[in-house]
């Protein structure tokens, strides 16, 4: 697939389209779409844009490459005026006051926002079922599935309702529904995009991801929102990644996997079948293939879930209808707050954050936090030995295929475990991205810390190989 | 400071207990064996050094901002939010 950003682009250069068809042309497609991808649509604010981009071309002016663009937000960044709902009920009428940063500089950059997409509440969830819009039904078998927690972003993006779609990320929930869907989806570097006004999930594995069809788009839009910013004092300064730099893969010569990843019990035979396969294709090439050993999957999942429950419990207690939100007034304010939050908050969210609270308090958190604490240190540490010997780490999506809609609500844990194979790689904060090639939910591609451009060489490799 | 508060009350969510599906994952954390059992987060530290702190100056908010925070309040009267009466334990 080549850059739909550059071939839009280029349409709208020339005059064979204009912005605001093409603008209208996608509203149409996410308003009767019945996927349940759309939380809201922002129709007026995108054709009063639109209007501007062809006003702009009929003067004769020079445009940029994302000028007249059209793009989805998944429902957790705060875009100036629009509702921003998590999916949650607590906050299903609360407007953004202000804009995130990573989308401010795509807005910035002139590309044009549709639509804020369905997705699991507060990101709690692999399966874009915990949602107050319906569940979101997969892109290639509506019996199925969008994936989670950002469902409707990839759906949007496979169904070309929109171009690219900026999803967030903070155990596989750019990844795993990019996989699920058949489209690429990065988890950049921890730090590489600003966070500033994506609604607190878990702070120290939360990040900003694009989601597209191809590897050209994802450098486009990942190079627009990186960068340093003060209000997020995590980010970094990073270079842009050129088109060129992509071309050549010549200094990747070691690929690694998982042993214990493909050797599980739980891994479907055919996403293993596929993979092995896919690792020999690579093997062909003349790369040098590693396997290399890793966490059991029950500890990654569990140290993973142990600390993103304590950071959401602490993020979300701000919600509790004071200031905004779906506030249900009781005999007092603790009364309040308790009603708010019990009546506001879907299952899988209160059982996150009585599992957060129960790990921070007096009693388990030396057994249980602090333990999961030394534990990522070991992972990234077992990261930082792998990246000595291998320049990628390579390792399937998902153990299993999308499972039906209303599975996963019935089992809880099975929906943490299926996490495995993504956790891994947040709690490392490395750049990962899913490539839809080499297994029916894709391919992740891993490098070390800060090499997202290795990260997409190797994606362009692959889609030559296999 | 004694005093022995649920999960319930921690969280001020009415009626929670904990969930047989978490604490399956909490078993598997105490029944791991980390390499090291430092717990002071080496390998990721995100912090941020004393020379590359943001100014320290207050920053105000746009009109705009301020009318969309006002009109997220769930409760107003001349303008101003009303919370629930406060009470003291």
């Amino acid at each position: 697939m080549k850059s739909q950003i550059k071939q839009l682009h280029q349409q709208l250069v020339n005059k064979d389209i204009s912005c605001t068809a093409l603008i209208q042309e996608r509203l149409n497609a996410l308003k009767a779409n019945t996927n349940n991808t759309v939380n809201s649509l922002l129709d007026t604010l995108a054709l009063d844009l639109a209007a501007k981009v062809d006003a702009k071309i009929a003067n004769g002016d020079t445009i940029g490459l994302l000028e007249g663009i059209p793009f989805g937000i998944k429902d957790v960044y705060m875009v100036q005026g629009t509702y921003t709902t998590a999916s949650s009920d607590l906050l299903k009428k609360y407007k953004s006051a202000y804009t995130a940063t990573a989308i401010q500089k795509l807005l910035d950059a002139g590309a044009i926002p549709l639509v804020k997409e369905n997705c699991d509440s507060f990101g709690h969830g692999s399966s874009s079922e915990n949602t107050i819009f319906g569940a979101v039904k997969n892109a290639n078998n509506p019996n199925l599935v969008g994936g989670g927690s950002s469902g409707g972003s990839a759906v949007n993006v496979a169904k070309d309702y929109t171009v690219f779609s900026i999803g967030g990320d903070t155990g596989g929930s750019v990844r795993q529904p990019a996989g699920y869907n058949n489209v690429y989806g990065l988890k950049p570097t921890y730090g590489r995009i600003s966070r500033f006004g994506l609604m607190a999930y878990a702070s120290s594995t939360d990040c900003v991801g694009p989601i597209a069809k191809s590897v050209e788009d994802i450098r486009i839009v990942l190079n627009v929102m990186s960068g340093k910013d003060g209000k997020d004092q995590t980010t970094y300064a990073s270079t842009e990644i050129s088109e060129e730099s992509l071309s050549n893969s010549k200094d990747i010569k070691t690929v690694g996997y998982f042993k214990n990843f493909i050797e599980s019990e739980a891994i479907d035979p055919k996403i293993k079948a596929d993979f092995l396969a896919t690792i020999e294709k690579i093997k062909a090439k003349g790369i040098e293939v590693k396997e290399l050993d890793f966490f059991k999957s029950d500890i990654l999942v569990s140290t993973y879930y142990t600390l993103a429950m304590a950071e959401t419990a602490s993020n979300l207690s701000r919600l509790d209808g004071s200031n905004y939100g779906n506030r249900i007034d009781d005999k007092n304010l603790k009364e309040s707050y308790a009603v708010t939050r019990s009546e506001n908050f879907s299952e899988e969210t209160k059982r996150r954050i009585v599992g957060g609270n129960q790990v921070l308090s007096q009693g388990f958190s030396d057994e249980i936090y602090l333990k999961g604490l030394a534990l990522r240190d070991s992972i990234s540490e077992n990261f930082e030995n792998d990246f000595k010997e291998v320049d990628i780490i390579l390792s399937p999506v998902t153990p299993g295929t999308p499972p039906k809609i209303g599975d996963s609500l019935k089992d809880p844990h099975a929906m943490y475990l299926s996490d495995a194979y993504t956790v891994g790689f947040s709690l490392g904060q490395l750049p990962t991205l899913t490539a839809p090639q080499g297994t029916e939910t894709g391919v992740q591609i891993t490098a070390a810390r800060n090499n997202d451009e290795l990260v997409l060489k190797f994606a362009n490799f692959l889609k030559d190989t296999i | 400071m004694s005093k022995i508060m649920t999960v319930d009350v921690l969280s001020s969510i009415k009626g929670a207990q904990p969930s047989e599906a978490v604490n399956k994952l909490f078993d598997v954390i105490k029944n791991a064996q980390p390499t090291n059992n430092n717990s002071f987060n080496n390998n990721h530290n995100n912090g941020v050094s004393l020379n590359d702190l943001r100014d320290d100056v207050v920053i105000e908010s746009s009109a705009i901002e301020k009318q969309i925070i006002i009109e997220n309040f769930p409760k107003a009267k001349n303008g101003y939010l009303v919370v629930s009466k406060v009470i003291e334990e």
